[in-house]
């Protein structure tokens, strides 16, 4: 990313996620009724190519699920934003929500968890650089049964680049971890650094 | 006399949008950190009458130097001004002594009324 961006370009963008994620904690707090342990996500921009590459050491060898959900905005701002669950501590979450412990009410609290972190996440983000976005309906693309890289290379195919966005919540009575990736067009680039120029002029 | 003023962030945008909230009519001499231990430095080597802190930080975090204010009779104001908006994280912060909670990013007309109520502007 260090290529990409300026230094200064950086730490604006980390901030606007700082600041997003913040809100997307707190939603999840209310959620799960309990306290979120907030760390600064790690944020990468890589070729979307290489994302399967890069998870599959960490999804390979535990059961995984893999919720997408698209988005629009103005000038131009779209893609596909992909919350990546690891699932050893999905069943006593589910338990602990009320929903039914079968798998097809985990894949709903996924999705539900999903559409929450994703739109104030998201909408977080669009606030601050004075956009707004519609979201398409989350859709779960591969869960215990099928193979996370292969469903997460298919997603990616469809975009050039991906911003990382390591999240790794620390619950107070449990952990759940998950990443957040947002797949967008490869022209998004010269997008995203006209917005952070223009934020960066303002102080 | 402009008041000595420590604002402490580890993004530079974050340090220059708490600068830029601040009212014109507030006589202030800034100084900045850019982590916790950064700010305890400062603050245990000079008078500083406000602190504008952070939460989430590396080195030292936020609560770290609430912590250690409170532990060493630190004198001076603390406004927290933080991306983790939880209820609880508040609480935790007012019960270290913290005299307001403020969500990032920072509303400047909201710093304006804490400052005014805490008569210092």
């Amino acid at each position: 990313m260090s290529t990409v961006f300026s230094e200064e370009q950086r730490d604006c963008l980390q901030e606007l996620i700082n600041v997003a994620m913040g809100l997307a904690s707190d939603k999840l707090a209310r959620f799960l009724n309990t306290f979120v342990h907030l760390q600064v996500p790690a944020i990468e921009l890589v070729n979307s190519a290489q994302i399967p590459a890069q998870f599959e050491a960490r999804y390979s060898n535990t059961e995984a699920a893999l919720v997408s959900q698209g988005f629009l905005g103005n000038d131009g701002l779209r893609g596909e934003a992909i919350v990546l669950y690891q699932l050893d501590n999905a069943h006593r979450i589910a338990a602990l929500l009320g929903y039914d412990t079968d798998s097809a009410s985990e894949l709903e609290m996924l999705t539900d968890i999903s559409s929450i972190l994703t739109t104030t996440f998201l909408n977080g983000l669009a606030d601050q650089i004075d956009n707004s976005l519609s979201y398409s309906a989350p859709r779960v693309l591969s869960s215990r049964q099928n193979n996370v890289s292969e469903a997460l290379q298919e997603t990616a195919f469809h975009w050039e680049l991906a911003l990382k966005v390591d999240i790794s919540y620390q619950l107070v009575d449990h952990s759940f971890n998950c990443d957040m990736l947002l797949l967008i067009p490869g022209e998004a680039v010269l997008n995203i650094q006209k917005i952070l120029e223009r934020i960066l002029e303002e102080y | 006399m402009a008041l000595p003023v420590l604002i402490c962030d580890d993004s530079l945008l974050a340090r220059k949008q708490v600068r830029k909230s601040l009212p014109e009519s507030f006589d202030a001499d800034i100084l900045t950190a850019g982590n916790g231990v950064e700010a305890l430095a400062i603050l245990r080597s000079q008078e500083i009458g406000l602190v504008f802190l952070d939460l989430t930080m590396p080195e030292l975090d936020g609560i770290g130097v609430l912590e250690a204010i409170k532990q060493d009779g630190l004198d001076c104001f603390v406004i927290v001004i933080s991306a983790d908006i939880q209820p609880e994280m508040q609480k935790r912060v007012t019960e270290l002594g913290a005299l307001a909670f403020v969500h990032k990013p920072v509303n400047p007309e909201k710093l304006v009324v804490i400052l005014k109520q805490y008569g210092l502007i």
